[in-house]
């Protein structure tokens, strides 16, 4: 209103400033039989002088406005990528791996030097480091347990394991994605809240989870089970452990930490927020999804409060 | 006094060549002995055939009985061969390395505590009977060390007749392990202690000297990947880190008493695993299904069945992953360099 208010009385002033121009000029000038009418000659000024003052006031805008701040940036439009309760998860889950890894390698490679050092040194013998294999190996299962309980108890969980699910378009996006990294395409897929590589990432955590814990369990209860499987459980375990931890290293490593656009560390683990610019670039489809919600939202809101208002 | 006086004369006037003769008026009689005090009969009679093979042969009484000055002989002491045997001497014998080995040994460390019972060099050697190794009644024959070891350590001895090695050796297979070959000579160590070639921490790498890649058994179609597999299992883990309690290959195959694994007596016989993996202080309560399945398995050989097929399956599955996820990041590399070289370019 107030903005309305100040466009309607610059408005006024601009008139009122061009007319007294034409008419002082009408005195002032000579003019011959075919000048043009006042009223004429006063739109052309009104125009230009119009055209001016917008210019002027908008370089002032840009001069006087103070410079953008840390809080302005903050206060910029934030997407969640991912809610307290799986952030939790993750934090639990990379907790426990790191502790696995730690000492469970070294019973892998026991001739190495470091996995001696490790072992004996830093934990102090192997009853210790196997204890704590079993510390972490419980941090393990319960973000297991947890995520089986999110997954179907939170609404934003059961969405996203729908959404998680993999589907013929993850296969298309695939070959588009190598067909553009072959110079083929001028540009990637566009991807929804989850890409084909995140859903290999999830499920591949599925698979090692299984595998992990199923093992791990015949070997820490190895009296309820014959030799055999306690051998299978072992090569497994063993097996398996490896191909994790190159897995984590490798490749979440690389797309987390040492891709060039995140390095040294995407944050979103700590605080899972994602930019607008980052939600267009990376999950244009699912911030389309957000902005038609919320345009409708916004219809449906607009359309409410009318009815309202005709109904009171 | 006058006595010394008289068999110094003696001996000067006879001289040391006659000494032997001299010796053998009294000692070859084969009644001669000493009564000691508390009423055993110590015999004293010198074979002189015997003495004509030992290695010592020329040699005279009394290069070793220093101490024998008189007749009747008073305040005989053990010989000490310590006075020729050692590093440097003149008179060529063998050099005294040995003997410093043997100082700290559990026997010589036992002699001067004063145990008595506690073997010096002449109760493994011989006295007057030290004949050269080579000779089938040597004590230190290969085949007879059992025996020479077995006079004190009579329970080990019994056991170690019957067992698989025992029996080899009994039966002239040179090959097979005598006492001396697991628990070292001059040198053996209390099995306690680290030092032993017999402790829970080196007794693997004793047995592999035989039983490892390049075991002698692999002649008697005895497996040689038993030391290697043993490494690759949990116990084999265990010991590398330093683990003291964890089983190592006499834990469950036994020591003195290792029998073949179709031998019923055996503790790795299919009816006594359970027993042997459930003593005290290993695994209380195994089952006989906690034993079914190989004890020694190679993941890489195919003779382990399932293990070597899931091995092979993850080896692929790791390979092929690796492999796919390293090029994705490679491409993606690639591109990324691609668009930032276009950007500036267009700038």
């Amino acid at each position: 209103m107030n903005k309305q208010d100040n466009m309607a009385k610059r408005h006024e002033l601009i008139g009122e400033l061009s007319r007294n121009i034409v008419e002082s000029a009408v005195d002032i000038v000579k003019v011959d039989g075919n000048t043009p009418p006042v009223e004429e000659s006063h739109n052309q000024v009104k125009e230009r002088l119009s055209f001016e003052s917008s210019i002027l006031l908008n370089e002032l805008v840009t001069k006087l406005a103070p410079a953008t701040t840390v809080e302005d940036v903050k206060k910029k439009r934030m997407f969640e990528r991912f809610g307290k309760n799986f952030r939790s998860q993750h934090m639990l889950m990379f907790i426990s791996v790191i502790i696995l890894i730690i000492t469970g390698m070294p019973l892998k490679f026991p001739e190495f030097a470091i996995s001696k050092f490790i072992v004996i040194d830093l934990f102090g013998g192997l009853e210790n480091s196997t204890l704590i294999h079993r510390v972490g190996a419980v941090g393990l299962i319960i973000v297991g347990v947890w995520h089986l309980g999110y997954i179907m108890f939170s609404r934003v969980g059961r969405r996203d394991f729908f959404l998680m699910i993999p589907r013929p378009q993850d296969i298309k996006d695939f070959m588009h994605t190598i067909q553009y990294y072959l110079g083929k395409r001028t540009s990637g897929p566009k991807f929804g809240r989850f890409s084909f590589i995140e859903k290999f990432d999830y499920w591949a955590v599925y698979w090692g989870m299984v595998i992990m814990i199923g093992s791990g369990a015949i070997m820490w209860w190895k009296e309820f089970f014959p030799k055999y499987l306690f051998d299978i459980g072992r090569e497994a375990h063993s097996d398996e452990g490896l191909l994790a931890t190159l897995a984590i290293v490798i490749w979440h490593f690389y797309n987390v930490h040492f891709n060039p656009e995140v390095f040294p560390m995407s944050w979103v683990w700590w605080h899972g927020q994602l930019t607008e610019a980052e939600m267009k670039h990376h999950h244009p489809l699912e911030y389309d999804e957000i902005m038609k919600k919320e345009s409708r939202q916004i219809i449906e809101q607009a359309e409410g409060g009318s009815g309202k208002e005709a109904a009171s | 006094m006058r006595k010394i006086f008289i068999l110094l004369l003696l001996w000067l006037v006879a001289g040391s060549g006659f000494a032997l003769e001299k010796c053998q008026i009294c000692h070859s009689k084969q009644q001669i002995h000493k009564q000691e005090e508390t009423g055993r009969k110590v015999p004293l009679f010198v074979d002189e055939g015997i003495l004509d093979r030992s290695v010592h042969r020329g040699k005279e009484c009394t290069d070793c009985h220093v101490d024998i000055v008189e007749i009747p002989h008073q305040n005989v002491k053990k010989v000490n061969c310590r006075r020729c045997h050692y590093s440097g001497n003149p008179v060529g014998a063998p050099d005294g390395q040995l003997y410093d080995q043997y100082e700290h040994s559990v026997h010589g460390v036992a002699v001067v505590n004063g145990n008595e019972k506690a073997p010096v060099c002449q109760d493994c050697h011989g006295a007057h009977d030290i004949i050269n190794h080579d000779s089938t009644d040597s004590k230190f024959y290969w085949q007879n060390i059992p025996n020479t070891c077995g006079t004190c350590h009579i329970e080990e001895y019994a056991q170690y007749k019957e067992s698989i090695h025992g029996v080899a050796v009994s039966e002239g297979n040179q090959d097979s392990p005598v006492c001396t070959d697991c628990h070292g000579e001059h040198n053996i160590q209390k099995p306690t202690t680290e030092q032993s070639r017999v402790s829970a921490i080196r007794v693997t790498e004793t047995c592999s000297e035989c039983h490892g890649p390049l075991g002698v058994v692999n002649k008697y179609g005895v497996k040689t990947d038993r030391t290697s597999t043993y490494e690759h299992s949990f116990h084999g883990v265990a010991q590398k880190m330093d683990n003291k309690t964890v089983a190592n290959c006499a834990s469950c195959h036994g020591y003195h008493d290792i029998r073949p694994q179709d031998d019923p007596k055996s503790s790795v016989n299919a009816a006594n695993i359970p027993e042997t993996c459930g003593k005290e202080g290993c695994h209380p309560g195994a089952t006989a299904q906690f034993a079914t399945g190989q004890i020694h398995i190679d993941p890489k050989s195919e003779e382990s069945g399932i293990i070597y097929y899931i091995s092979k399956f993850f080896l692929i599955l790791t390979v092929s992953t690796l492999i796919g996820l390293f090029i994705f990041i490679i491409l993606d590399l690639f591109r990324r360099a691609k668009n930032a070289r276009d950007r500036r370019s267009r700038l």
